[in-house]
């Protein structure tokens, strides 16, 4: 299936801002995190849809998957 | 310290910490050794001075009774990575209740100074009253134990913090390191945001004003006020070698999960706490001309990814600090190498001088978070107040406040900033919550009970209502929306009453929240640190319950200063005109809010009995 999946702030490095990609039916969160190669101690927020998901959560085709850093205070 | 127990939960009293109280009236100076009462006097920081400040009755901030407390934690100046805090507490002339009595304060800030502090042999320094000229404090280490001194500092007068700093240094040499007040603080009848400066080694080393800051809650106008210029600490280098228990620990806070993000983005980090401009924008969550995100992408200006190319950027740290979460600015010349220092970029000052006053250049941004430091004033409290001045000058064009100052305006704005913290504006320096009472529009100020906010919309944080010192960094629910997702009510009510607000463990122990911001201080780690740099055995319950006491002590000494339950709420306008753009889900209703209120109250509530000693007349 076809998703697009969008990088926020530093995750863009040597990456891209957003992009349609394919996947298998059942994947997950983490097969996309995994297969970008993004620091899971940086992954701080996930969005499927604009709506907050976990990184185990399955999505559909045609979802946007939004992958967010960490927020610490300042 | 002395410590003669391994159970510090269990015999607090076999624990003493060393105190001296000077007397500024009449230069008089005791040293003591106090035994500990409980948990939270071994731990330190405001866990033990808010426990003084419980025991007078104080109306007015500025009043000889006002004690000001400088004190450290139990892990500054040990080998525990970012163990360099110093903790400055009073009541404070900036945040108060309605009823006109000031709050229980404390501010905090690493830097070098705190472990020079503590290897001095002194835990704990009190001011009383007020000298009858401006001095500063020497305190040194000598054979005989820890000494102080009080020095004439007419010299320092209408100095900037790093000046003040520099000039020290050089009379006292290489074991010195100085906490100072700038312009802002001497000038304590018109800027109640004064801040307190702490030297560090690069600051020293480079020249260029690298300090760091304890900046909320006034802490540098009640130093001002008491005409405490300085204070100097004067030691050898204590530092033990690190034991491997330590190490591991050192090891995981670097690499592990709770600090990898705030590390430098060529190590692989995440690049410090501006990286929460990318993040927020996702959710239109940046504050905006006062609070006013407008779902556009006018933030990104000063996102990184944008500042880069017009800047230089060095990733830097303070004092054997492994997590190196500072992003310091210099100008790009024009064969790209680094200039002059600008400023430091965090998220709170650089949105709070930037985005929500409506200055989007990174340069304009960083020459008014330079100006601030070095007047020294707290950049929360200061960025709120203009943002406040701006956004009512945009609503009254025919009948603007002070030097009519608009968003974006960059000249004006810095004309504040300068008049502010030399103290030719007190519309300015006492704060947001004072200029809105005399214009009458209060629903636009953003502070809670007194204090602004920090760079967190409320509208992701209704949380704020019950942190006891500043915004988020005593209340870590700032996340909880953003970050977690959370929206329903029992998540709200859990993280305020039981899990959010262990943050403000850190605030006792001498530790940078950034050591494992998550998680708090009740953790393996620090029982570890303990055991190993003093034998101590403590287990994580005890110092959840020690926190806990902690900050309830310091609600309750609201409540004793006359907050009234209504004050635990956020600025009107988060209400009374919703912003539709913020892409978060809706947590700030009244309903939602009154709700919450009366949820949170029934947990604290029944906690509350007891906490406090009775106060002196
Ligand atoms: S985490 Fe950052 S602020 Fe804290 S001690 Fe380390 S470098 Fe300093």
């Amino acid at each position: 299936m076809q998703v697009t999946v969008r990088l926020v702030g530093v995750f863009r490095i040597d990456r891209f801002r957003e992009e349609r990609r394919c996947y298998p039916e059942t994947a997950t969160v983490r097969d996309i995190v995994c297969e970008l190669g993004i620091p899971l101690s940086l992954l701080g927020i996930v969005l499927i849809n604009g709506s907050h998901a976990a990184i185990d959560d399955q999505f559909r085709d045609g979802d946007t998957i939004t992958l967010l850093p960490f927020i610490d205070g300042g | 310290m002395k410590i003669l127990t391994t159970h510090p939960a269990a015999d607090p009293a076999a624990i003493l910490y060393t105190r001296g109280t000077v007397d500024l009236k009449s230069g008089s100076i005791r040293l003591e050794d106090v035994p500990c009462r409980n948990l939270e006097d071994v731990l330190g920081g405001f866990g033990r001075s808010f426990q003084l400040l419980a025991e007078r009755r104080i109306t007015h901030a500025y009043c000889e009774e006002n004690p000001l407390i400088v004190n450290t934690g139990l892990l500054t100046g040990s080998t525990a990575m970012t163990g360099l805090r110093t903790y400055f507490s009073g009541y404070s002339p900036i945040k108060g209740s309605k009823k006109g009595l000031p709050a229980a304060m404390w501010a905090t800030g690493s830097g070098n100074f705190g472990p020079r502090f503590k290897w001095t042999g002194l835990d704990e320094l009190i001011f009383e009253g007020r000298s009858p000229e401006p001095v500063y404090a020497l305190v040194r280490e000598t054979a005989e134990g820890p000494a102080v001194e009080l020095k004439p500092a007419r010299h320092l007068v209408g100095l900037t913090s790093h000046e003040k700093m520099m000039a020290l240094r050089r009379e006292y040499g290489e074991g010195a390191h100085v906490a100072a007040i700038g312009q802002a603080g001497e000038n304590w009848e018109n800027v109640y945001m004064g801040a307190v400066a702490l030297s560090t080694d690069n600051q020293f080393k480079s020249g260029e004003d690298k300090m760091r800051f304890a900046g909320r809650g006034g802490m540098g106008s009640l130093m001002g006020y008491k005409n405490l210029l300085a204070l100097v600490a004067q030691s050898s280098d204590k530092m033990k070698p690190t034991s491997p228990e330590v190490k591991a620990v050192n090891l995981n806070v670097v690499k592990g999960g709770g600090s990898a993000r705030l590390q430098p983005i060529s190590r692989g980090g995440g690049g410090g706490t501006w990286a929460a401009y990318d993040v927020l924008q996702a959710f239109h969550a940046v504050p905006v001309n006062n609070f006013r995100p407008q779902g556009d992408d006018l933030p990104e200006k000063l996102c990184r990814e944008q500042v880069e190319g017009q800047v230089v950027i060095r990733s830097e740290a303070c004092y054997r600090c492994g997590i190196t979460c500072h992003n310091n600015i210099f100008e790009k010349l024009e064969d790209g190498s680094a200039g002059r220092f600008l400023a430091k970029f965090d998220y709170e000052p650089l949105n709070l001088l930037g985005t929500n006053i409506g200055i989007h250049d990174p340069v304009q941004a960083a020459s008014l978070i330079h100006l601030c430091d070095n007047y020294c004033m707290d950049s929360i409290s200061l960025g709120v107040t203009i943002s406040y001045l701006l956004s009512y000058n945009e609503r009254h064009p025919g009948s603007r406040l002070l030097n009519g100052a608009l968003f974006g305006d960059y000249e004006n704005i810095r004309e504040l900033v300068v008049m502010a913290g030399t103290g030719k504006l007190p519309e300015i320096g006492r704060g947001s919550w004072r200029l809105s009472e005399s214009t009458g529009e209060t629903s636009y100020a953003y502070h809670v009970k007194g204090l602004e906010i920090p760079a967190y919309q409320p509208e992701t944080n209704p949380g704020y209502a019950w942190a006891i010192a500043g915004g988020h960094m005593s209340m870590g629910t700032y996340g909880l929306l953003t970050r977690e997702g959370k929206s329903d009510m029992d998540s709200w009510v859990e993280g305020i009453t039981r899990t959010k607000l262990q943050i403000v463990g850190f605030d006792m122990i001498g530790l940078c929240k950034f050591f494992d911001i998550t998680k708090g201080i009740c953790t393996q780690m620090v029982v570890d640190c303990l055991k190993s740099e003093f034998n101590l055995e403590v287990t994580t319950d005890e110092l959840a319950a020690a926190v806990r006491r902690s900050f309830l002590r310091g609600l309750a000494l609201e409540l004793r200063q006359g907050y009234e339950k209504a004050e635990y709420t956020l600025p009107a306008e988060v209400w009374e005109r919703r912003n539709p753009n913020i892409r978060l889900p809706e947590i700030t209703n009244q309903q939602f809010l009154a709700e919450l209120q009366e949820r949170v109250w029934a947990v604290f509530e029944p906690e509350l009995a007891g906490l406090l000693p009775e106060a002196g007349a």
